[in-house]
Formats: C-alpha cells, sequence, structure tokens
C-alpha cells in the first residue's frame, strides 16, 4: 500500500467521514471508496457490489471477486449533558471505542478543561446548544444532572429527532415524575418508554466508575444492535 | 494536565515509516467458525520485528510477524497467508478456538 493512502486513510478518519479502503488481493493495488467517487480500473467493474457492501458496512472479501473492503464509518456522536465526575469516566471509557463526545453543562464550575482536557465542552443551557448543532437518529443522550431544568430540554431533543439511544440518570422515583413531565409535555408512552432510564445495564454497582462502566456497556449494547440491523 | 492521546495503529504504521523502517500491515481479510479478531482487525510489523496490533488473540502471531519479515527478505510487496485450526501435534501455530482466518500482509511503499 501506498504511504499516500495510509496517509488519506488518517486524515479522513480524524475528520469523521465515511468510507473505504479498496484492496485488489491480485495485484496488491489500493484506493479509498466514497460514494460519488470514480473508481479505477482496479474496481471499476465491481462497482455494485462495492457499493452494497459500503452501505451495509459489511467488511471482507466481496462475494466472487478478489476485492477486499474495509468500511471506516464515522464514530456515534454522544451528547452527555452534565460535567459530573461520572463524566469524567465515561470519557475514560469512551477512550478506545468508536464515539465521539460533546459534554455540556450550563454550569461554568463543572465544566472546565482542567477537568475535561481532550474532549469538545460546551458551556451553555442544552436548549441553546441543539438550536445550533446539527444531530440526528445516529446520535446518542447521556443526561446526567438530574435537574429537569438541564435534563428535560435535551431528554425534549432527543426524543423529537429520534435519538438511537437516550439515557437518563436518576432513581427510578426521579424517573417516574420525569416520565410525568414528559408525558405533560405531549410525548407519547411509547417516546417515553424509549429513554433508558434508570440508565444502565444492571451491574450492581453504585461507585462512579461502575455507574460510568453500565451506561458505556448499554450504548455499546444498543449500538451493536442498531449496526446489526441495518445490515439485515 | 493534558493527557496523552493513544497512537492509532495505521499512525504508528506512518512514524515507523518517517523514521525510516520499513513497515508491513496485515490485516484480516476472511474469518470462518469463531476467530479471535472480526474481519478488518489489523497489525503492523517493522523490520527490527517490533509489531502493534493483533490480527488474532495472540494464537497466529509470532508466525504472521515471520511471514512479514519474510516479505522483506525476499523484496515482495504482498503475500496472503492462512491459518486453520491447530491439530494435536500442542505448540504448533494454528487457531486452538478451531477457526480459520486469511490475513493479508502488504509492504507500505512511497
Amino acid at each position: 500500500m501506498k504511504l499516500e493512502i495510509l496517509n488519506k486513510i488518517i486524515q479522513k478518519k480524524s475528520s469523521s467521514q465515511n468510507f473505504a479502503l479498496l484492496t485488489n488481493l491480485t495485484n496488491g493495488n489500493s484506493e479509498i471508496f466514497e460514494f460519488g467517487k470514480l473508481l479505477s480500473i482496479d474496481f471499476e467493474n465491481y462497482k455494485k457490489q462495492i457499493e452494497n457492501y459500503h452501505s451495509l458496512k459489511k467488511n471482507g472479501v466481496i462475494d466472487g471477486t478478489q476485492i477486499f473492503i474495509q468500511n471506516f464509518t464515522k464514530p456515534i456522536e454522544v451528547i452527555i449533558v452534565g460535567a459530573v465526575h461520572i463524566a469524567q469516566y465515561l470519557v475514560d471509557l469512551f477512550e478506545n471505542l468508536n464515539f465521539v463526545i460533546t459534554i455540556v453543562d450550563p454550569r461554568k464550575f463543572f465544566i472546565t478543561d482542567e477537568r475535561f482536557p481532550n474532549v469538545k465542552i460546551i458551556n451553555d443551557w442544552p436548549e441553546e446548544i441543539f438550536k445550533k448543532l446539527e444531530t440526528d437518529s445516529n446520535n446518542a443522550l447521556i443526561t446526567l444532572t438530574h435537574d429537569p431544568k438541564i435534563d428535560d430540554p435535551a431528554l425534549k431533543h432527543a426524543l423529537k429527532n429520534k435519538f438511537f439511544y437516550i439515557g437518563a440518570l436518576g432513581s427510578k422515583k426521579t424517573h417516574t415524575k420525569r416520565c410525568q413531565r414528559l408525558k405533560e409535555s405531549g410525548f407519547t408512552e411509547e417516546e417515553i418508554a424509549s429513554i433508558h432510564g434508570p440508565i444502565g445495564i444492571k451491574l450492581g454497582g453504585k461507585s462512579g466508575p461502575e455507574i460510568a462502566l453500565s451506561i458505556v456497556s448499554q450504548l455499546v449494547l444498543e449500538s451493536n444492535k442498531l449496526l446489526l440491523n441495518s445490515q439485515k | 494536565m493534558k493527557k496523552q492521546i493513544k497512537r492509532t495503529i495505521l499512525e504508528q504504521a506512518r512514524d515507523w515509516f518517517e523514521s525510516d523502517r520499513k513497515v508491513i500491515l496485515a490485516r484480516v481479510i476472511q474469518t470462518w467458525g469463531s476467530s479471535p479478531c472480526p474481519v478488518g482487525s489489523n497489525m503492523i510489523v517493522n523490520d527490527k520485528g517490533e509489531f502493534f496490533g493483533s490480527v488474532s488473540g495472540g494464537c497466529v502471531e509470532s508466525n504472521v510477524i515471520e511471514e512479514c519479515l519474510d516479505l522483506l527478505k525476499n523484496n515482495n510487496s504482498f503475500k496472503q497467508l492462512e491459518f486453520k485450526v491447530s491439530d494435536d501435534n500442542a505448540w504448533n501455530v494454528g487457531l486452538a478456538c478451531g477457526g480459520e482466518i486469511k490475513i493479508y500482509i502488504e509492504k507500505i511503499n512511497s
């Protein structure tokens, strides 16, 4: 493989684009594939199959060919509301997984570069932030403040925009009250039931790192379900 | 204090290349049965025999490294390797898990 292609992959990965690396196993030639891009003579005859594998995010040697396709998919964007202690553990746990994190908190003393190095942080109210952020069903939301003023607007935005994962920290009692408020705001039972609350899979732990682990586990589980469903 | 961000396998490959090491990229291209690393997993090897990343759960790495060094020695640019379930003669290189994998190794060149 040419160094040039290696460099392109590194650069494209950091700009969070969907693309694939194609390799012709008979002659060793490789190139980058993106939708709409013209293919060279090594690959052009297999355009249809390549597009099919790429849209299904399937890696492998394409059936009946000697073309290997390796997909690079853009990471899932996770918005964390609440720059609290658990958020710091979440950042650590997400580090080796294919997620990009944005932390949001209107409380200035919580949301500092010292507490969150190497992560995108936004010091504002979720309501204001979501006016500017582009989000869709590939987003995930984790709310950690259990303060309705801060969490609720974010939850409402995520429900309306059909985030594939929405999780809200808080006890069963807090969550029941939360559900009641959302119902009063006009959300359906089904929509409200899609919120993972209390957040996380049951690991039985109560410490910050354990709660963070249970949240990350749940999000990984849901994102893998999403991928499997899209490949059906 | 800023935390050091981990290098990815491909970034490490570039770093090695830029410091005049010869670099081989090994990728899992096909698997059958149970195999420890999914298709697309990769590992890099340099001419000093240093490696980073993985293509199995430790079962075939040593063999892949040898193959990579041979590729350099013979001045070839790519090769496909196949590993099957290990037989009863213990200590043979193979996949104890009963899987099969195909690995594609290739030299990074300018």
